[in-house]
């Protein structure tokens, strides 16, 4: 994919939200997405018409962050109110609220199979919840971390996370171990490649690192953006060719991913740029930021 | 409940509930108020304030008629008796009107001062009356300074009258006159979108406050006619003027500045003035996000501020972005602030006579350093900037040059101070005249030059091959010498550009020379000092590069003393592997772009190591830091491993093999020392205590999870298991009286015959022990831990401890391999040994304890739980359960150990970790 392909132009812009928006995810097929801000509502969204689907309220602060089975039927999300909201995606009813963090709850994953949900927590611990069993107690706890838990990613047998103690853990489950790699920095949000080999993390130096998972080597290093205060997303493209990162400034930022250079970079809102999620499939970009609008970006 | 009520009996009269009273009342006072405008006069009924009829018609009525409206009693009018008794005297009654009145006389006789009820007082004059007929009857009361009677004016009703009161209610505020409904309809209009507005936020509210400014200036006008009626604001009096002076009489435009620098008194006439921060809506005027708020019961905390708008758009946006939008808005901020010291009425001088005299920061000479130079090495600066003396063949006498060679090496390795002590001392020495000039001083003077040029090179770390051979003689003491002294070395930075006869050291910077100016002329080598901070290192790392760029074989104890850990020495040759990279790499950089300024800025960062307080700044550019960002590259990221064990479900979820199926538990990292400590008796707690300081309360709270675990977690497989041996045992002690139990608590005896001579003198300890036993075991029923182990007094002597322990497990375990056992590090088998023989002690003294104290105690667990039977074979089984345990809990203690000889190779860092992470947990 050369430059020119990349989502730059803007296609739609989905209003509703009142005040930040805080996460925009793309679904699994990427024909949906969903958004969560600080007016403690979900919203589904169909970004390619520009519709609005449906809002889901629960939470009694602000939605930090959501993810969606690859079945479309359940959501699950965090926020501020310390507890995993499990939704119902048709009936935008709450299944079963897993409390259990001490604090507010930043980031949550489903697993493969839509059984567990993995949550991070500002309280320094990953939790794992059981979606299967009535039980809303966590069946696992992890407490190695030193500071609070950023962001959390699932492969198929590994719970990555990245705190901002500057490390970023990988739990292996089929192994019974944990690679610890220390970035030196606190670790914002991490994103895995799809081809599942590397992992992005978004450091608060305004750096993306870019990094190996068999080895833990440090690949490549991205800079140009502003990333100091706020939690801010990154990600990849679906074709591994690029590195997306939003900046504290409004724009967004387009790195190759081989030599690091921006190969593109636009103001795409008009404050900060909190999340961005790429489309699995095609050029096409979603941008969430705290100006409160979430925006669709196509080639 | 039949029964129930028939074993009451009623004594007293039963008390009338208030309700049916309260409710008869609420009845009669809602049926006054409602009935009585609404029916007709004839069909309205008189009722008392009970609510009950009153008046009869004359075939109405019956006894309640007479009953109630005659005597009010149920025997009739009854006098009054008149008794007075010597004790108790009849007192005189004086008599009054109002003793002969009824209550509706009465109230007739007051009712001839009328007045509007509170719910009718339109304009409070009823209010004002009574209040001040209440300060009148205070006034009486009480003599106040002041005497007679309070002036009208001063007496204000404590209510608003409930005309005002609507009014305020429809929208009018204080000091607005009445006006059209469609005005005060526009007014409430107005305040809702303001408080609307504010709601918004403070930013958005400011932009269209400006619009409405713009938009409104005719309503404004209304606005100022509509302030017909004055209000009166007492306001405190904080200038100095006489009472009544108006300082700003004939200037008022000198008192709406006065009014801006005040904030409390915007009260009247401003009205426009934005109340920003502390409106309504914005809560405690913190930035709260915008557009919704928080709910009313939740309290605001630092969660609800909002981030994103908290100063942002001043730090980064101002310095770094260039954005139009907020430009403009910047623009229009200074311009504002510019108007705002100029007062209404005035305008600001084109030019004014004042000039604000400006000095001028004094010059900074083109030659100055930024770097302190030091005096005593300054000497040394000026001899090595001279031109070099001419070469001079070497004198006849070999001794005499020798010598000379030996003074100059030292003079340039130790200052001119070193020739000028020599030269006193050897004054009459003839074989020194070249100290002063005499035979042989050119020489000198050449060799001196030489060696201090030497000196000034051999810190050089040898980039090139082409760099001096003569720099390669150095030595490693030598080196350490020179960086024992390093502001020697270091204050010859600044050659002057010299011209050099033939040294080729210098050869190469001469084309830099040529770059450059003269005055910042900087060794490049000298920049190659990642490691300043440990010097050791930074020798390490010259004979690191040394052999690096001379090639061939390394010597033994190549990249790293010998003292150090193979895994440090390799981890140390990474570095410094990175860091010769990038100085080659920075080096290289600053050949091809020789900027003067990144060369000045280089020599500052290295004046910096002297200064101190120099720019930071300049150390970006500078090679070093290049070097050191290398070398944190390099550090970071760090990986590390560690075992993790996910728990089962977990690993069913993931639709993965539990890799640690069948295995036994893990022990928790960093627990497996302090769960041995839970059951050591005090002394050997006391030894291990230095170490543990830090982990010790934890202990305890760990220890109570677990054995408040013990009822519910016996069947699981846990970690906890190890601990739950101690109640199981106490039961075990305390209950089964099995015959094998017997047995084995015999055979023990028999082994153990020094132990229970001990335990013979402790009888009588044990048994005054037996009460507090009780206590605990108790707590353990309520599943709370007993101290810990407060029998075990310093009595019992180490020393006739220790056999007896070691020979218990081999006894107890037969299967255990006794070699297997005994590889078991001291620490292991300290702590089995602690466990068991403590349980013996337990034991044993419970056999020791007579049969009564048993019996009590099993009586008094038959009083805690219902079934003796089962309880007894429950315990009975649970203690077979728990011997197979504990073999398979000496099992993991091996495992443990194993592990954890195989884990030593990293175990200075792990345990470094580990201890951190045991403090972060405490902080948990």
């Amino acid at each position: 994919m050369s430059a020119e392909d990349l989502p730059k132009k803007e296609a739609n812009v989905l209003k509703g939200h009142e005040g930040a928006v805080l996460t925009a995810r793309f679904n699994r097929d990427g024909n949906y997405c969903l958004s969560g801000g600080k007016d403690r509502t979900i919203r589904l969204w169909n970004p390619h018409r520009g519709i609005h689907i449906k809002t889901y309220k629960s939470h009694g602060r602000e939605v930090r962050d959501v993810h969606v089975t690859s079945d479309n039927s359940k959501i699950c999300s965090c926020g501020g109110d310390r507890q995993v909201f499990y939704w119902d995606v048709s009936t935008g009813r709450v299944i079963r609220k897993f409390r259990g963090h001490d604090s507010e709850v930043n980031a949550v994953k489903f697993n493969e199979y839509a059984s567990v949900v993995v949550s991070a927590g500002y309280d320094r611990s990953l939790r794992a919840w059981d979606c299967r069993s009535h039980s809303t107690e966590p069946i696992q706890i992890i407490d190695t971390f030193l500071d609070s838990v950023m962001s959390v990613c699932l492969t198929k047998t590994e719970i990555i996370a990245g705190s901002v103690d500057g490390t970023v853990r990988t739990f292996d489950i089929r192994m019974g171990r944990e690679l610890s790699d220390d970035l030196g920095q606190p670790v914002n949000c991490i994103s895995l490649s799809n081809d599942g080999n590397c992992v992005l993390a978004s450091c608060l130096d305004s750096t993306l690192r870019l990094l190996d998972r068999t080895t833990g080597e440090l690949l490549q290093e991205y800079k140009g953006h502003t990333c100091k205060s706020f939690k801010m997303d990154c990600c990849l493209t679906n074709n591994d060719a690029h590195v997306i990162g939003g900046s504290e400034d409004g724009r967004v930022f387009f790195w190759d991913l081989v030599d690091a250079s921006v190969v593109s970079s636009f103001r795409a809102h008009s404050s900060v740029v909190t999340s961005v999620s790429y489309h699995p499939k095609d050029n096409c970009m979603i941008t969430a930021s705290v100006d409160g609008s979430v925006r669709v970006w196509k080639a | 409940m039949e029964s129930d009520e028939d074993d009451f009996v009623f004594v007293g009269t039963p008390i009338e509930r208030e309700e049916d009273t309260i409710s008869r009342k609420k009845k009669s006072i809602a049926e006054a108020s409602g009935q009585l405008r609404t029916l007709a006069p004839w069909k309205q009924e008189v009722r008392d304030e009970e609510g009950r009829r009153r008046f009869h018609g004359a075939f109405s009525g019956g006894f309640s008629a007479g009953y109630f409206n005659t005597v009010g009693s149920k025997e009739g009018w009854t006098p009054q008796t008149f008794t007075s008794s010597r004790k108790n005297r009849a007192e005189i009654k004086q008599q009054d009107l109002s003793n002969f009145l009824d209550d509706d006389e009465k109230a007739e006789l007051e009712g001839n001062s009328l007045g509007t009820s509170m719910q009718f007082d339109t304009f409070g004059f009823t209010a004002a009356d009574i209040a001040r007929k209440q300060s009148e009857k205070e006034q009486n009361e009480r003599p106040s300074a002041i005497p007679g009677p309070a002036p009208d004016e001063l007496v204000v009703p404590a209510t608003d009258p409930i005309g005002v009161r609507l009014m305020l209610k429809m929208g009018w505020r204080r000091g607005q006159s009445v006006k059209s409904s469609k005005s005060t309809h526009y007014d409430a209009r107005r305040e809702a979108r303001k408080a609307f507005l504010a709601f918004a936020g403070p930013e958005d509210a400011e932009v269209e406050d400006a619009m409405e400014t713009s938009a409104e200036l005719p309503a404004d006008n209304i606005n100022q006619l509509q302030k017909s009626t004055p209000v009166y604001v007492l306001n405190p009096k904080q200038d100095m003027h006489g009472l009544g002076y108006d300082p700003f009489k004939g200037a008022p435009e000198f008192r709406d500045n006065k009014r801006s620098h005040q904030p409390g008194n915007r009260e009247s006439g401003h009205k426009r003035v934005p109340p920003k921060k502390d409106s309504l809506f914005s809560f405690k005027s913190r930035n709260v996000a915008p557009g919704f708020g928080i709910g009313a019961l939740e309290e605001l905390d630092a969660e609800d501020e909002d981030v994103y708008a908290s100063g942002y758009d001043f730090e980064a946006f101002v310095e770094e972005v260039e954005e139009p939008s907020r430009l403009a808005i910047e623009d229009k901020k200074q311009s504002s602030s510019k108007q705002h010291g100029v007062l209404p009425g005035f305008k600001a001088a084109s030019n004014s006579d004042y000039q604000l005299e400006r000095f001028d920061p004094p010059v900074v000479p083109n030659d100055f350093a930024p770097h302190h130079k030091f005096p005593a090495t300054l000497e040394v600066n000026q001899k090595s900037t001279e031109v070099p003396p001419p070469e001079v063949p070497s004198p006849v006498d070999n001794n005499l040059k020798v010598l000379i060679d030996g003074v100059a090496t030292l003079v340039a390795r130790c200052g001119t101070l070193f020739e000028e002590l020599s030269r006193e001392k050897n004054q009459s020495n003839p074989l020194f005249d070249f100290l002063n000039g005499g035979d042989g001083h050119d020489y000198y003077e050449r060799k001196l030059w030489e060696a201090r040029q030497k000196h000034g090179d051999k810190t050089k770390p040898l980039l090139k091959e082409k760099v001096a051979p003569s720099a390669q003689k150095m030595t490693a003491e030598t080196r350490g010498n020179i960086l024992g002294e390093k502001p020697l070395n270091r204050t010859e930075k600044d050659l002057k550009p010299v011209v050099p006869s033939t040294d080729n050291v210098n050869l190469q910077f001469h084309l830099s020379d040529t770059f450059t100016e003269p005055a910042s002329f900087v060794e490049p080598t000298e920049i190659a000092k990642p490691f300043q901070h440990e010097p050791a290192k930074q020798e390490r790392f010259e004979q690191y590069l040394k052999e690096k760029y001379r090639g061939g074989l390394r010597t033994i104890d190549a990249g790293g003393s010998s003292k150090m850990s193979e895994a440090a020495r390799a981890r140390e040759r990474l570095e410094f592997d990175a860091a010769a990279e990038a100085i080659k790499q920075g080096k290289w950089g600053k050949e091809s772009q020789l900027s003067g300024q990144q060369i000045l800025g280089a020599s500052a960062g290295l004046g910096l190591q002297f200064t101190s307080g120099g720019s930071e700044a300049c150390i970006i550019i500078n090679g070093v830091s290049q070097a050191e960002e290398v070398i944190t590259k390099s550090m970071f990221p760090k990986r590390e491993e560690f075992q993790w064990r996910p728990v089962p479900i977990l690993c069913k979820r993931f639709d993965l093999i539990d890799p640690y199926m069948g295995k036994p538990p893990p022990p928790p990292r960093s627990r497996s020392k302090l769960d041995s400590l839970i059951f050591m008796p005090d002394y050997i707690k006391a030894a291990t205590e230095e170490k543990n300081t830090i982990s010790s309360p934890q202990v305890d709270g760990k220890k109570r999870t677990n054995v408040m675990d013990v009822e519910d977690k016996v069947e699981d497989e846990n970690v906890e298991v190890e601990n739950v041996e101690r109640p199981v045992d106490l039961y075990k002690a305390i209950f089964s009286d099995d015959s094998d139990d017997e047995e084995e608590n015999s055979n023990i005896n028999q082994q153990e015959e020094p132990v229970k001579k001990v335990e013979a003198a402790n009888t009588t300890l044990s048994r005054l022990m037996a009460d507090d036993l009780l206590e605990s075991l108790g707590k353990e029923l309520g599943l709370e831990v007993p101290p810990d182990q407060p029998y075990k007094q310093p009595q019992q002597p180490q020393e006739t401890h220790k056999p007896t322990v070691q020979d218990i497990p081999q006894k107890h375990e037969p299967t255990t391999n006794s070699a297997a056992h005994k590889s078991v590090s001291i620490q292991t088998t300290k702590e089995s040994n602690n466990e068991i023989m403590k349980k013996e002690t337990k034991v044993k003294r419970d056999n020791n304890s007579s049969d009564d104290e048993k019996s009590r105690r099993r009586s008094k667990r038959d009083y805690d739980s219902t079934s003796d039977s089962s309880d007894g074979y429950r315990d009975r089984h649970r203690s077979s359960r728990h011997k197979e345990r504990k073999k398979e809990h000496r099992k993991h203690s091996k495992h443990r150990h194993h592990e954890s000889s195989s884990r030593s190779r990293h175990s200075a860092d792990k345990e470094y970790r580990d201890s951190k992470r045991e403090k972060k947990k405490r902080r948990d």
